[in-house]
């Protein structure tokens, strides 16, 4: 179950701004589904092992370098000087 | 069938080749057809109506003077619509990304340009491919071609929709936990998973990295051989596509099939809607008919799977979908005057319900206190998972039961239930858990709605699926589109 | 200054590389116009994946190796999750050790005397972030701010101490010798604006840890410690509580300063990165590093004072900087006098550049040669000391070799006795007051000869100058 606060705090850290009624309807989907998946649980976690994709150092990419062309942010997004506008901090 | 339109990918490529029509003609024959039907189905986001007539031009030209043109030349092609088309808007169903057009292609619609094939359009999808239904997109849900007022599954519902409609020859579409043999099975069409690190990722907008691979959606069997040979094989801008560096099966259609053995998964059937459990039996009878032996067995990961597959997709979903703070791309909202926090909280509440739902559970099970109760026990169940059904692969070629566990379903109907509408990926999310290939083939219909079968194989043996899938494509004739 | 613990978290760019660490953009993002430098990998665009770069695990392992780090047999990369506008992806692709030691290296120590080891707690290698400046030059009054992100997905190696150092001094003994480590490494630019970047934690016994950011160079950070311990020193003799806090140092007014924007107890939702299988680095990987690490500043510093027979303090000076070692060495090959050699290059060179830290060697006139034929000047007694130093000073000036200095201007030795006879009788006239002096007070000697230099213009022998004045005040003494 996840209460209306830590639903808000998962909103902020996902730096969503939820409505009170998304937190209304949310609040008991997402309390459906945590429940659902608190079933792992109850499997035994000894002698679990972890299998990962690997890779050999071998065939990483090389060192070198390619530069990228075209053109990438739109105009819209620039400021002076070819910076990218972002909101204020403060 | 007498349409230019009608024409499977081979079928069109033979005639274009051969010069029984041009290029330009078979495209403008998908037009008209698009025109005709869109309205009804509402397969497509956006449509390449008019570089398609000029890439088909070009080919005309290079089959005039005796070039070269392709394996999959003057071929109409719809793309998922969170697969990167350089030039083209690529719109994830997100009103995030609803200006955004790529910089760059994805390495398969490279491929497939290499090949001669003509992108017709990009094709509608649950948001960033979260849902089976396809009724979570910004633009609007699409309908299902068998029935109108039925979901076309998901979440690459536009591109299963739009190859039953014959809107487009082949389309792709990506899997994440079915979502391609979802659509596939919902509209009769094939649709194949391939091996995780076998097709590129490298340009599709990642929803859960390490589950979601590429694949095909056709008409027939023999052009998912086609656009997988195409498609497949290592590249050098996906780390996690190395596997394959110097093999890259080669997939064909054999003329005769030495009978392998099946083996029936008991939980994926038992659960199952009745008249989808009947078809997927009557189908293994063709199997038993030409000597296959198949065999009952059950799987005792099935009853993780689904947690283990949500917890995982949904925090890598949580990251991946980080980088939406519409600075560098996304819709058109001036960040004068906003906090930085302020400005992306904001503009990131323009996600879709279904995202922000699996964005929040993704934030959840990775908070620190949690991640070895939820995210970390998924992955370990996941290595389980995989070596269960390894073990299997040693015994048995392949797998099998139903692909969707229910038939397709009206619009509307289960949009209030998220966690109903993650439980119908029960037969699907194993594949993407364990990295291995699976395809659903049509298998029967039930009152006019289709039924698809699946089939699993080991990691890399798309070859047995595809000859498996083609036994039972020549022996029982299940339409593959309707008449809308 | 007792019960003082502190933490340094250091991250250098790997400013050898060409590309970055996930793409084909240059490492070297110096010189490019804002935005001019980035593709959609860097830039977090939809749909791309980073390619790790392996020359990069590759310097990444040298300096884990050269820290006496342990590398495992595979190495995994991490998300840290957490917005923040230069991060263009939101999350920052790093290593993290938590779930099982998999970053390049971990468990290592350095000495930096003969009675203090500082540990190394770990060495990750990690993506840099973009750049943020603002429109008005201030982050508080601006409108918006202006992000650059040529900078984002720089190689940087993340190396994180034990809280070991128990004063500033420490730490700065530490930096120069890290400092070291890489010039000689050759995977670090320290000299480069940004390139070394250092992260303090600061805690008085029994009190709260108060982290300091913002450093960028390492010569700033032993005065933010000590700015810092002083500060913390006087709250708690006030018994004025110290909060755990995170604060800046402020490099133009030299103190540090509370941030302002308050960060919130973060939680980064660390998990394995799924576009970056796991690297196995393989059996071979260790030998194959060893044998990339060169003679490393230990070993450098121990093979000086044993084969150049240098004294600890002499040695030590060259070692801190690979330039000036090399220097020294390079010299030695031309002509072979390693004491005389050391001493000028510590005393006289580093005087006239000004401090050991700031030494640009290739950017200097003086070369290898131009030292090597003064010293050898010196030993054949063809010049005397005080004339070699206006040579050196010249040679330094110019770049015109000592010999073209000799031959413009006679510094050559008078060592003729009849010589400087004359000249000492010369300055007996002149000087009688001194000569008095002299007599009964030793120390007034030096300012006879003094005055015999002078009028030979420095060119006699000093030893023969003040034996004749020696000999002529005792004959004076007698009479
Ligand atoms: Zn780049």
């Amino acid at each position: 179950m996840v209460s209306k606060d830590e639903l808000r705090h998962l909103g902020w850290i996902s730096r969503i701004n939820l409505s009170e009624e998304e937190i209304e309807t949310f609040h008991h989907q997402l309390g459906d589904t945590i429940k659902y998946i608190d079933v792992l649980e109850t499997f035994d976690s000894e002698n679990l092992t972890l299998d990962y994709l690997e890779v050999e150092f071998s065939n990483l990419r090389e060192d070198k370098t390619i530069e990228f062309t075209r053109d990438l942010i739109p105009k819209s997004s620039l400021a002076q000087e070819g910076y990218v506008k972002g909101p204020k901090m403060i | 069938m007498s349409n230019l339109y009608d024409l499977g990918a081979l079928e069109a490529h033979r005639g274009i080749n051969q010069g029984d029509f041009t290029a330009e003609e078979y495209v403008w024959s998908i037009i008209e057809r698009i025109e005709r039907v869109e309205g009804k189905v509402h397969a497509f986001i956006t449509l390449n109506k008019e570089n398609a007539l000029n890439d088909a031009r070009e080919i005309d030209k290079k089959i005039r003077t005796k070039e070269d043109a392709g394996s999959l030349a003057g071929v109409t092609v719809g793309i998922k619509d969170n697969i990167s088309t350089h030039g083209l808007k690529t719109t994830c169903a997100s009103k995030m990304l609803e200006n955004y057009v790529p910089p760059y292609d994805a390495t398969v619609v490279e491929r497939l340009k290499n090949h001669g094939a003509i992108v017709i359009g990009k094709l509608n999808l649950d948001e960033f491919g979260m849902g089976s239904t396809t009724e979570y997109s910004r633009y609007g849900p699409t309908h299902n071609p068998w029935n109108l007022d039925y979901v076309p599954g998901g979440s690459s519902g536009g591109s299963g929709a739009a190859v039953s409609s014959r809107e487009c020859a082949i389309s792709l579409g990506s899997d994440t936990g079915g979502s391609v043999r979802c659509p596939a099975s919902f509209c009769s069409v094939v649709g194949l998973k391939p091996t995780y690190g076998s097709v590129s990722r490298f340009g599709l907008i990642s929803y859960a990295n390490s589950l979601e691979q590429i694949g095909p959606i056709c008409r027939t069997v023999e052009d998912v051989v086609t656009v997988m040979n195409a498609i497949s094989g290592h590249d050098p801008n996906d780390n996690t596509c190395f596997l394959l560096r110097s093999n890259v099966p080669y997939l064909h259609i054999k003329k005769d099939t030495a009978p392998s053995s099946i083996a029936i998964v008991k939980e994926l059937i038992d659960g199952c809607d009745p008249a989808v459990s009947r078809t997927i039996y009557s189908a293994l009878d063709k199997f038993k008919e030409f000597g296959w032996e198949s065999t009952e067995i059950s799987l005792k990961s099935v009853n993780y799977a689904l947690p283990s597959y949500y917890t995982i997709a949904m925090a890598e979903a949580s990251s991946n979908l980080a980088r939406y703070d519409n600075i560098r791309y996304g819709f058109s909202l001036p960040v004068e005057g906003f906090e930085w926090n302020t400005y992306i909280s904001n503009v990131r509440s323009n996600f879709g319900e279904e995202v922000k739902r699996r964005i929040l559970i993704g934030s959840y099970v990775l908070s620190s206190g949690y991640y070895s109760k939820y995210y970390l026990k998924a992955r370990q169940l996941r290595s389980l998972l995989r070596q269960e059904l390894l073990s299997n692969f040693g015994k048995y070629d392949l797998l099998v039961g139903p692909t969707m566990p229910v038939l397709p379903f009206r619009i509307g109907e289960k949009i209030d239930d998220p966690l109903k509408m993650y439980l119908m990926d029960v037969d699907t999310v194993l594949a993407n858990l364990a990295g291995i290939p699976a395809i659903s083939i049509p298998a029967g219909h039930s009152n006019g709605l289709p039924i698809g079968l699946q089939l699993m194989a080991g990691p890399f043996q798309e070859q047995k699926l595809i000859d498996a899938a083609s036994l039972l494509e020549n022996a029982i004739d299940i339409a593959r589109s309707p008449e809308i | 200054m007792g019960n003082i613990l502190i933490g340094l978290e250091i991250h250098c760019q790997l400013t050898s590389l060409k590309s970055k660490l996930f793409c084909f953009c240059h490492e070297d993002y110096r010189s490019f116009k804002p935005n001019s430098n980035i593709c959609p990998i860097c830039c977090g665009f939809p749909g791309t994946l980073p390619l790790l770069n392996q020359k990069a695990v590759e310097h990444a392992a040298m300096i884990s190796n050269a820290l006496g780090s342990k590398i495992p047999e595979k190495i995994m990369f991490y998300r840290k999750n957490y917005f923040y506008p230069d991060l263009p992806k939101n999350f920052q692709i790093t290593q993290y050790n938590s779930y099982g030691l998999t970053s390049i290296g971990s468990a290592g120590s350095v000495c930096i005397s003969d009675s203090k080891t500082i540990r190394i707690r770990r060495v990750q290698l990690e993506e840099d972030p973009g750049r943020l400046s603002y429109d008005s030059g201030n982050i508080h009054n601006s409108n918006h701010t202006l992000i650059d992100y040529n900078r984002s997905g720089v190689a940087l190696v993340e190396i994180v101490t034990e809280p070991d150092f128990t004063e500033p001094k420490e730490v700065r003994y530490f930096l120069n010798k890290l400092s070291s480590i890489l010039e000689h490494l050759g995977v670090c630019d320290t000299a480069l604006e940004g390139a070394v970047r250092c992260d303090a934690n600061v805690s008085l016994k029994g009190g709260e840890r108060i982290e300091i950011k913002n450093v960028n160079s390492f010569r700033e950070v032993e005065k933010a410690l000590t700015y810092e311990i002083s500060r913390q020193t006087s709250l708690s003799t006030r018994n004025i509580r110290i909060n755990s806090e995170t604060r800046h140092w402020d490099e133009q007014r030299k103190i540090t300063r509370i941030a302002r924007t308050k960060e919130e107890e973060q939680d980064y939702r660390y998990f394995p990165e799924p576009d970056i299988p796991l690297v196995m680095l393989g059996k071979d990987f260790y030998t194959h590093i060893e044998k990339l690490v060169p003679e490393l500043p230990d070993e450098r510093l121990s093979r000086f004072k044993s084969k150049y027979t240098l004294s600890d303090h002499v040695a030590n000076i060259l070692i801190n900087s690979k330039k000036l070692a090399d220097f020294f060495e390079s010299c030695l090959k031309i002509y072979y006098s390693p004491v005389e050699i050391a001493n000028w290059l510590v005393n006289d060179l580093l005087a006239l550049i000004g401090g050991e830290e700031t030494v640009i060697l290739d950017k200097l006139k003086i070369e290898p040669k131009h030292m090597a034929e003064l010293a050898k000047l010196v030993d054949e007694k063809k010049i005397s000391r005080s004339n070699a130093k206006q040579i050196f000073t010249e040679v330094f000036r110019t770049g015109q070799t000592p010999s073209e200095l000799l031959s413009s201007t006679d510094y050559s030795q008078i060592n003729d006795e009849n010589l400087i006879a004359n000249a000492v009788d010369l300055v007996f006239s002149s000087e009688k007051s001194a000569v008095e002096d002299a007599k009964v007070n030793s120390g007034a000697i030096n300012f006879l000869v003094g005055k015999v230099m002078k009028m030979t213009k420095g060119r006699a022998d000093p030893k023969i100058v003040t034996q004749l004045i020696n000999v002529k005040l005792a004959q004076l003494g007698n009479s």
